[in-house]
């Protein structure tokens, strides 16, 4: 049976499902506290005169609202691992905030442009946030891949 | 071949998402709270004498007529008494140009009549290129502006706010222009603002190159924006482009203002930028006034932009 070995493997994979290496852990916390970070930035622009901005107020609320919740939940991975499909959406979160800042320095987002790193200094934070939000759960990842192959290939 | 998902795994990940879904709408309500308590706080000060709040509204176009609006006239009466039932009256209230579509003396009479039912102290006005079509504004500055420096540039404070009116449609050949004169008027103007005075500047066309292709920019209003460059707090209020439009460069915000009269295409989405006609209920959401709030001491304009109702 060609199947064999396959099912074998995820039949190991299934009875060796480990928790996440510590270091995983610390990352995927590192990254809930960065995205956190986004979403004040977010949160502190959206109450500074965002808001008023046409649709672009309601997209800050969004982005703030989503990172707190999601940040506030990869904070707790040290204690109790999120899946993986929640590392996604807080990937996706913050490299959706990264495409929206790339979009209003270039073709704008709902008639809003902006240039440069301004807002000072909230734009540059906000991009170190996002970028190490990405970051930490690519290295979390990558960790938690590793760790599981040599789980199974043992 | 995929496992499939157990029950338990199923329960864990949505025990997982609603946590992210409670813990989202959490933060969110929470955020959307403080910006409340902050805005009525702000209703609150509207008796507050250090509280300036004014409406811009833009391009009535009236004696236009053709399928992409057959009542503007209609439309800005709406426009007129959305203004009169705000819940507050306003400071003053400034249209951007384009108040009528062929500059006649009818034109002129029907849409000073329609504003002076405007409840509010003050109405100022600048020119729009359809407020000068051959006779260079003569009859524009008749109307509206007759106390007016130059082609009709002018400049007034009030809350501590010193305002800017300019003229950028009457030397026109496709982009705006606003002149050697209108410059030097400028300079003298501000020379002697202290640098935290906010700056408010009206004009018709945008003084940012919002799309110079069709027109929608002014050749040399870098000449302009140099000279308030020391300026912690630039703010600078259009029309001609009939859509909202903000744009960020350095001490200045470029706010530009949707019309009353009928919609044009956003930049580079059609031939020209021409009379868009829309479904019947959806021209209101395409038409609007601004309010604009300022409160001493506090940095950013609040502006906030209605749909027509």
């Amino acid at each position: 049976m060609t199947d064999a070995p396959v099912l074998a493997s995820l039949r190991t994979a299934r009875l060796t499902r480990a928790r996440p290496t510590l270091a995983s852990r610390l990352f995927t916390s590192a990254a809930g506290a960065t995205l956190a970070a986004s979403g004040a930035v977010h949160a502190q622009l959206y109450l500074d005169g965002y808001r008023y901005l046409h649709a672009v107020g309601v997209l800050f609320l969004l982005q703030a609202a989503a990172s707190f919740g999601l940040g506030a939940l990869l904070l707790a991975a040290a204690l109790l691992p999120p899946p993986a499909l929640i590392q996604l959406t807080a990937a996706g979160t913050a490299l959706g905030a990264l495409a929206g800042f790339a979009a209003s320095r270039t073709i704008g987002v709902f008639g809003f442009v902006e240039h440069g790193l301004q807002p000072a200094p909230q734009a540059l934070i906000g991009i170190v946030a996002e970028c190490a939000t990405v970051a930490a759960l690519l290295a979390a990842g990558y960790l938690a891949a590793r760790h599981g192959q040599a789980r199974t290939s043992r | 071949m995929t496992a499939p998902m157990t029950r338990r795994q199923l329960a864990r990940h949505a025990g997982w998402f609603g946590a992210a879904v409670v813990l989202s709408v959490t933060g969110g309500e929470v955020v959307s709270h403080v910006a409340d308590t902050r805005d009525t706080a702000s209703a609150a000060g509207t008796g507050d004498p250090n509280t300036l709040r004014f409406v811009q509204i833009s391009d009535s176009h009236i004696g236009f007529t053709g399928p992409a609006n057959t009542d503007v006239t209609g439309s800005f009466a709406r426009a007129v008494d959305q203004v009169n039932t705000l819940g507050f009256r306003p400071d003053f209230v400034m249209h951007t140009g384009d108040l009528t579509h062929l500059s006649t003396p009818a034109q002129f009479d029907q849409v000073k009549q329609m504003m002076s039912g405007l409840d509010t102290d003050r109405v100022f006005t600048v020119p729009g290129e359809h407020d000068s079509v051959e006779d260079h504004g003569r009859a524009y500055r008749q109307t509206f502006a007759r106390g007016a420096e130059g082609d009709g540039w002018y400049s007034f404070d009030t809350h501590g706010v010193h305002f800017i009116a300019l003229v950028n449609t009457l030397s026109l050949e496709k982009l705006g222009h606003l002149g050697t004169d209108q410059i030097d008027f400028v300079r003298r103007d501000v020379a002697g603002l202290p640098s935290d005075t906010p700056i408010v500047v009206f004009s018709h066309i945008p003084l940012f190159a919002m799309y110079p292709q069709w027109g929608w920019a002014t050749d040399d209003a870098l000449q302009v924006l140099n000279l308030l460059k020391r300026f912690a707090s630039v703010t600078a209020l259009n029309g001609h482009v009939h859509q909202l439009f903000t744009r960020v460069e350095g001490n200045v915000t470029f706010h530009s203002a949707t019309t009353t009269a009928y919609p044009l295409p956003k930049p580079g989405q059609a031939p020209a930028p021409t009379p868009q006609v829309l479904p019947a209920r959806q021209l209101r959401t395409a038409l609007g006034i601004r309010t604009v709030e300022y409160r001493q001491a506090t940095t950013p304009l609040a502006i906030t932009d209605k749909e027509l109702t």
